[in-house]
């Protein structure tokens, strides 16, 4: 489905610079995205697991869930920027190995589903800060929500380490 | 000298080593289950250093940011550790020739002292600056310290991938 996508993009002057290895500075590029790319995801992890086990009714129970998410939304999406932008230098360098993988592929399922969760969360305690304390039906769905997000974020960040391994272009 | 290759020899040839090379998926999934609990051990601890070098949550008690990070990275610190050992079980001769994995290794060890010195020196007196929007300066220098080790051990563990 993307193969035309990805060979259009293979010969583009952006992917032909990140992909050329052999210049002084250009080879540092694509593992330095990667060092980035993989603090993002921890800063992420932290903030995503702190709101979600909140929701689960685990952690200290100090804050509420209102406003933990104010607290670490910020971070949330700043994060999701950065993971954006490294992941999209990685891409364009090496089209193929992403676009066409079956692990490239699940982990954007996964994250477009968990992020949707995610503004949910968001929209959910503007206006109704007590959203998730109405009732005990409304506290069943949160904590099954959260367990949704948990195996969805560590879903995302394994199938995105597994991308390495799933790279099939040099067996077609 | 000729003890410790003799250990890492045996490691190599033991029934785990030989098992975790002959399967594809083994090694992948050790490495991901390692990598996920690692990148956790990192986003907490780095949340709690910011905190500690007066960054970020100003209104928040230090002890306060403390005990909620520290399960996280305690846990996952476990479990990176325990993956981590497999990984290098499956393969110890090679590991041997990576010097960006002495260097993860040597970090690790850096991070420890810095939080044994932190914790039993500075952090005794935490009640004095508990709430301090900044804390000290030798409190933000230990958070400086863990930060950058922490780093330099993703930028080291990323790197052993590429040589």
């Amino acid at each position: 489905m993307f193969q035309g996508f990805v060979e259009w993009l293979e010969q583009s002057p952006a992917s032909q610079f990140l992909s050329d290895t052999t210049g002084f500075w250009t080879w540092l590029i694509i593992p330095m995205s990667q060092c980035v790319h993989i603090i993002s995801i921890g800063m992420l992890l932290i903030c995503v697991g702190i709101l979600n086990f909140r929701l689960l009714g685990l952690g200290s129970g100090r804050r509420s869930f209102a406003q933990l998410a104010s607290a670490l939304m910020p971070w949330i999406w700043t994060c999701l920027i950065v993971l954006f932008l490294t992941g999209a230098v990685q891409t364009v360098a090496e089209p193929g190995r992403e676009l066409l993988n079956i692990g490239f592929k699940v982990k954007m399922l996964l994250l477009l589903t968990v992020v949707a969760i995610t503004v949910f969360y968001e929209r959910s305690v503007r206006n109704d800060p007590q959203y998730w304390e109405h009732s005990p039906e409304r506290r069943r769905m949160g904590r099954l929500l959260a367990s949704v997000s948990l195996i969805l974020w560590v879903g995302v960040a394994a199938s995105g380490r597994l991308i390495a391994y799933l790279d099939m272009r040099h067996e077609l | 000298m000729d003890t410790i290759l003799n250990i890492l020899n045996w490691i190599d040839n033991s029934a785990f080593a030989n098992a975790v090379r002959d399967s594809f998926w083994v090694f992948p999934s050790i490495e991901t289950v390692h990598v996920v609990a690692m990148v956790i051990v990192l986003g907490s601890i780095t949340r709690l250093d910011m905190r500690l070098m007066g960054l970020i949550w100003h209104d928040r008690p230090v002890s306060e940011v403390s005990e909620e990070m520290l399960p996280w990275t305690w846990t996952s610190f476990v479990i990176a550790a325990v993956f981590g050992f497999m990984l290098w079980a499956s393969k110890p001769i090679t590991y041997l020739g990576i010097a960006f994995f002495d260097m993860k290794m040597l970090l690790i060890i850096l991070a420890g002292l810095n939080m044994l010195v932190f914790q039993f020196g500075i952090y005794r007196s935490v009640g004095a600056w508990d709430c301090d929007p900044v804390p000290p300066t030798g409190v933000r220098l230990a958070g400086a310290v863990s930060m950058a080790c922490w780093l330099c051990v993703v930028v080291c563990g990323r790197l052993i991938g590429f040589v």
